[in-house]
Formats: C-alpha cells, structure tokens, sequence
C-alpha cells in the first residue's frame, strides 16, 4: 500500500475538562473518500478541524505528507510546537469547506475564489481569474461571477465555496456538513457537485455528513465516531448493512427511524 | 522643581472643594437631561405633523452645536431678552439641554426595541393612551437602556468643566485660579486630572457590571 | 455690522483654523484609534495593558483638563509647542481612545467564521486582517467613526480657550469690539450647524452606498 496522506497518531482532544477525542489513530490514502458518521458531539467535527488547525491539539500527533502538522522536529530530532511557517507550510495542502459557507461577504463570488489564489499562494492575477472562472464554471456558477454572497442561495453559496476550495488545489479536502444548513431542496445540486469532484478528483476527502445514502455511493471507506473514539471504519456495505458493535446498531436504526 | 507635593497637598483640599459645584451641577444638568429627553422623544414621536418636524429640527440643531457656543450663547445673548442668569443656572440649562438631545435618542431606540404586539396587547385589554405608556411601554423600555444613560451622566460629569468658560468657579476654573495666583500649574490642573479619572473610572466599571447583570434579564 | 457682515468675517481665518485643527485631529484619532483597537486585541498582555491605561486616562479625564494640561503643564516639562499642535494632540489623543474601542468591536463582531475560513484559505494572520476583517469591520465601525467625527468637529470649539484662532475664538474677539452679541452667536451656532449638518448626512450616504446589496 503506498504512504497514507493523513495519518492520526494517539490524538487527544481536550476542551478544558471535557475530553472529546481519545487517542485517535486514522490514516487517509491518496486519493481516498472517507465518510465520517456519528452522532453529535461524538468528536467528528473535531477530528476534522484538528487536521485544518481550527482547533488546538491536546495530545499526539498528526502528519500529512509524512510531515508533521503541529509539530516540528529540532536539531536533536526531538519534537516541538511547529513555527507558523512550517504550520502554513504543512497546512497549504489541506482545504475545508464548512456547513455556514463562510464566503467573505464584501467580495463578489470570482472575488472570492481569486483572492486566497493571488494573495496567499501569489499565484498571477490573470491566471487565477481563468482557474477561478473555470472552477465556477464547473460547479455550474459562471452566470455569478459578479454577484455578492448576499444575493445568492444557500446552495449557491456552498457550490462557491466549493469552488473557492478547490481553486487552491489541496490534496485534502475536508466537508464539515456542507448540508446540513440548506433548505430541503437546494441539498441536491451541492451533493451533485461534491459527487462530480469526488468522482474526476485526485484529491483525498473528508465528509463528514448525515447523508447517509449519499456516504454510500461517494465513500470509499466510512469511520464511525461515537465517544470520542472510532468504534467501526470500513467499506460502506460493511458498516451501514453489517455493523458488528450494539453503538453503530443503535445509531443506524434511529437514523433511518426518523428519515 | 518640577512637581512639588507639598504644593499638591496644600491646593488639594480647595480643588477638592470645588467639587461640590462640579458634582451638583452634573446632578441637575442630568435631571433636566432626563426630563427634557423624554419629552423630545414623545414630542418627536407626535402624529401631528408640525409638532414632530419643529421638535425634530431643534433636537437636530443642537445635537450639530457645539456645547462651549450653546454656553456662550445661554450666558451673554438671553441677558438681551431680558433673562440674566447666573453662570451655575446658564450652564446647568447648557448641559441639560445640550444631552436632552442625546438621551431623546437612547429613549427612542428604547422604545422601538418594545415589539409592536405590545401595544397591541394594550389595546385588546383596553388600556388607556396614558396606561399604556406608563404602564406598558415605559417599563419595557428604560431597563435595557440604562447603562447608555449612566454613561450619559458620566460623559457629562466630565463635560463639567467647560462651565469654567462661563465663569463658574467649579474644580478647573479654582485650579485655574490658584495656578494664576502661585504661577504653578502642574500640580492644580495634574490634581483636577486625577479627580476626574478616581472618580469616573470606577462609575464607569460599575456601569458595566450594571450592563451584563441587566443583560441577563432582558 | 449686519448678521451677514458678521457670517462674512467670520469666514476667514478662524473657519480655517476650525477645518484644519478638525482634519488634523481626526487623522490622528484615526491613527490612534486604530493602532489602539488592533492592540487592544493582541495576544501580548502587556500590550493591551499599555494600551488599556491610555484608553482609560483619556477617557476618564475631561478633553478641556487634557487641552490644558498639554498646553500649559507640559512646558514646565520642556516640551512647548504652538496651540495649534497642542489642539490637534489633545483632541486626536482623545477621540484616538474612543475610537480604538469603535474598532476594537467592529472587529470582534465580525463573524468567526470569517477567521476560521482565512485560516482554512491559509492566509496569514495579517493578510487576513488586512483583506477580510478589517474590510468588513470598517463597515460595521463606520456609524460610530461618523458620529465620533461630529463630536470631534464639535468639540474643536474649545481650543478657543487656548487662544487658538478658530470660529469661536474669532466671535469672542468680534463680540469684544462690536457688542453685538446676539447677532454674534447665533451666527456662530448657525456657522456649525451648517458644516456638521452636511457632514451627518455625507456619511449616512456614504454607509448606504457600502452595504448596498452586499451585506
């Protein structure tokens, strides 16, 4: 099996006194969807903001690209806290795309999507206007370039911020609900869009999501989260028709309940 | 030398004196801040057309002056309409009426954050006009907004020594004095400095306390 | 001399001085402010203690005591300077308090989010700062900073007590010589009015233009 992208060693996560994550261990492949499922507060959106640096680690260690995350290694090898250079450095190669969308609300959509690319990356100007106009184009968006996050719709929104992600060309991607703050019927076109990467994409994700025939048919793998740990990870015909612990039982039957 | 404490101490107690002045004239400048406030904002709020725009245009004209000219005029022009007025009354009546146009405007956004089913409420129970406003609206209205007007009366404390420019003897103008008199002004005008901060500081902290208990309830 | 006579004198010197110790001052309480507000925001505790002390001293003291204590007391200290430059130092410095608690908001209301999707764009911390925060912090700060601007002009008046030529002093000086004081000081209550009027109106035009259809 070639290197994992990602890999989670004993990851701990503590707000204050509450522990959330408890020694994680996880690996992502190259080029491999992972689907995270649990229920709330279980620690996937936490698990997942740790790989974005949203959040502080408390404990263990995280790599990406056989390089650590948080940490670098000193003359003598021994790990410390990472610089901010090695964090944006290690950090350049992931992107995230959030259930609020989060577009920046002063600049029209191509704004959006061109200023990480100029600014960030210095990437040149015309060039990042044409992948810009190309990734709008993609996600089905090109008639806005012009418009302001304000007068678009919650589903238009996400698929800009899909596209804002995606223009920085990260090799992880990561979802954090990108549907759980739409309306019924704008849900459709943002899963099509997220299908139609995973599909082309050379890109490893991250999905965490409550969608769970939609996990089905884009995840290669889907993880479990229950407690702060990983309870079951593995082909999605394994965990959503053969779960093996009582928790993922429980959990898939209440969830099809009130589907 | 430059700072004398001998000096500081000797001046300190006939500063600190003035302050009697300063203080009163805050208290009733505020009060009649208050009042007048009030009555810009229901004036302001008049459905007749006339009343509204006229109260309007004067709560704008001197919300756009500035209060030294407000002073200035209150003192040396009414004496030619036949009103003399002695400095403590002219600049109370100046400060008053100079933050009735602020507190008129804290009253109102008070007001308007009591939503319309209130007033609704109050006609279906058959309040009178008056009832509904005194006891519906009001009490709706003033909690929230309070910190905003204790800030008022702490901006206006400290507004206090411009009286001096109309000749009240208050804490600058006595620091004033006594430096004219000993040529040395470091330590009166420092002292007046330092009254205002020991005295405003912890008015202010308190306000804020105020603001996030009150915050809680509403 | 008719009211418009006197409007008419009034115009020269001390309308200039009232502009110029307005324009001055702002640009440094927006300086201040500013720097203040961003500070007071620092991770260093000692900054936004140092910070926190030149807040609370200059809004705790009167802008009248600070103007003469920068005028007459800092000269024992050596340090003279003309009135004009102590009237831009006392105002700007006071206002540049206010002000730094204006921007100090403005930015802490800006949506986490924003922080949260600049990191995951990997902007550093000043580029983010200087293309997503302050860009919409500046918009939700812009009411207060128009109407600190009017106090601001207002309170240019006072420096008529430090002998400074401005269009109060200019009316002390006319009311001196002329006794016509009613005619004096409604035409220097008008003079205000007529610059800080346009002035509120200026910027509420201009906050509607910024947030049209985009916030």
């Amino acid at each position: 099996m070639a290197e994992p992208i990602v890999k989670y060693n004993k990851v701990t996560k503590y707000f204050d006194d509450l522990q959330v994550l408890d020694e994680i261990d996880f690996e992502i492949q190259p080029g491999e969807k992972v689907a995270l499922i649990g229920p709330s507060g279980s620690g996937k959106t936490t698990f997942a903001r740790l790989l974005m640096m949203l959040e502080e680690i408390t404990d263990g260690t995280i790599e990406v690209e056989g390089e650590y995350l948080w940490h670098e290694k000193d003359d003598k090898g021994n790990l410390k806290p990472a610089s901010s250079e090695h964090q944006r450095k290690v950090r350049s190669n992931i992107g995230m795309v959030f259930q609020h969308f989060h577009l920046f609300p002063h600049m029209t959509v191509l704004q959006n999507i061109i200023e990480a690319p100029v600014t960030v990356q210095g990437r040149d100007k015309k060039e990042a206007t044409k992948a810009g106009k190309d990734m709008l184009d993609k996600v089905g968006l090109l008639d806005k370039a012009d418009a302001y996050p304000a007068q678009l719709s919650g589903g238009q929104k996400q698929r800009v911020a899909i596209a804002r992600a995606l223009v920085m060309q990260p090799k992880v991607l990561i979802f954090d609900e990108p549907t759980s703050a739409l309306d019924p019927e704008l849900v459709g076109e943002v899963l099509e869009v997220i299908k139609s990467i995973a599909d082309e994409g050379e890109a490893s994700m991250l999905l965490i999501t409550h969608e769970m025939d939609f996990a089905k048919e884009v995840a290669d793998r889907i993880a479990f989260f229950d407690g702060g740990k990983i309870v079951e990870d593995g082909p999605p015909s394994d965990i959503l028709y053969n779960p093996q612990s009582e928790r993922l039982k429980d959990f898939l039957e209440r969830f099809m309940n009130t589907q | 030398m430059v700072w004398d404490w001998s000096y500081a101490f000797d001046i300190l107690p006939e500063i600190a004196s003035a302050l009697s002045v300063t203080i009163s004239a805050t208290v009733v400048g505020f009060i009649l801040a208050l009042v007048l406030g009030l009555i810009w904002t229901l004036l302001i709020r008049s459905t007749n057309k006339i009343v509204h725009h006229v109260a309007n245009g004067i709560v704008r004209f001197i919300r756009n002056t500035p209060l030294l000219v407000q002073l200035y005029f209150i003192f040396y022009v009414f004496p030619s309409i036949g009103i003399a007025l002695d400095p403590f009354t002219a600049g109370v009546i100046g400060l008053g009426v100079h933050y009735s146009t602020y507190l008129s405007e804290v009253f109102r956004s008070g007001i308007e954050s009591v939503g319309p089913g209130q007033w609704e409420v109050a006609t279906a129970l058959n309040f009178t006009k008056r009832k509904t406003w005194t006891r519906i609206i009001l009490p709706q209205a003033i909690p929230p907004v309070i910190p905003v007007i204790g800030n008022y009366f702490i901006t206006m404390f400290k507004e206090t020594p411009l009286l001096s420019a109309i000749t009240l003897v208050e804490i600058l103008q006595t620091a004033q004095n006594i430096g004219a008199s000993t040529f040395r002004y470091t330590e009166p005008l420092t002292i007046v400095g330092v009254l205002f901060l020991v005295l405003s500081y912890p008015a202010s902290l308190l306000i804020r306390r105020l603001e996030l208990k009150i915050a809680e309830r509403y | 001399m008719t009211f418009w006579e006197i409007i008419v004198s009034m115009l020269g010197q001390g309308l200039f001085t009232t502009i110029v110790t307005t324009i001055l001052a702002a640009i440094l309480a927006l300086v201040l402010g500013f720097a203040g507000g961003l500070m007071r925001l620092s991770n260093n505790r000692f900054v936004r203690f140092i910070v926190a002390i030149y807040v609370e001293v200059f809004r705790g003291t009167s802008l009248l005591v600070q103007l003469f204590w920068i005028y007459f007391v800092l000269p024992m200290f050596g340090i003279t300077m003309s009135a004009l430059t102590a009237a831009v130092l006392a105002i700007g410095l006071n206002y540049g308090a206010y002000t730094s608690e204006v921007v100090r908001s403005g930015i802490q209301s800006v949506d986490k989010g924003q922080t949260e999707a600049s990191i995951a764009l990997n902007f550093t911390p000043a580029q983010r700062m200087r293309r997503i925060i302050i860009p919409q912090a500046f918009i939700i700060m812009l009411p207060n900073l128009g109407n600190q601007l009017i106090e601001l002009f207002k309170s240019t008046s006072l420096v008529a007590l430090i002998t400074l030529t401005d269009l109060t002093y200019q009316a002390n000086v006319l009311n001196a010589s002329t006794l016509q004081t009613t005619e004096i000081y409604t035409a220097l209550l008008v003079l205000y009015f007529l610059i800080a009027w346009p002035l509120t109106k200026g910027i509420q035009i201009l906050e509607r233009k910024l947030t049209e259809g985009r916030m």
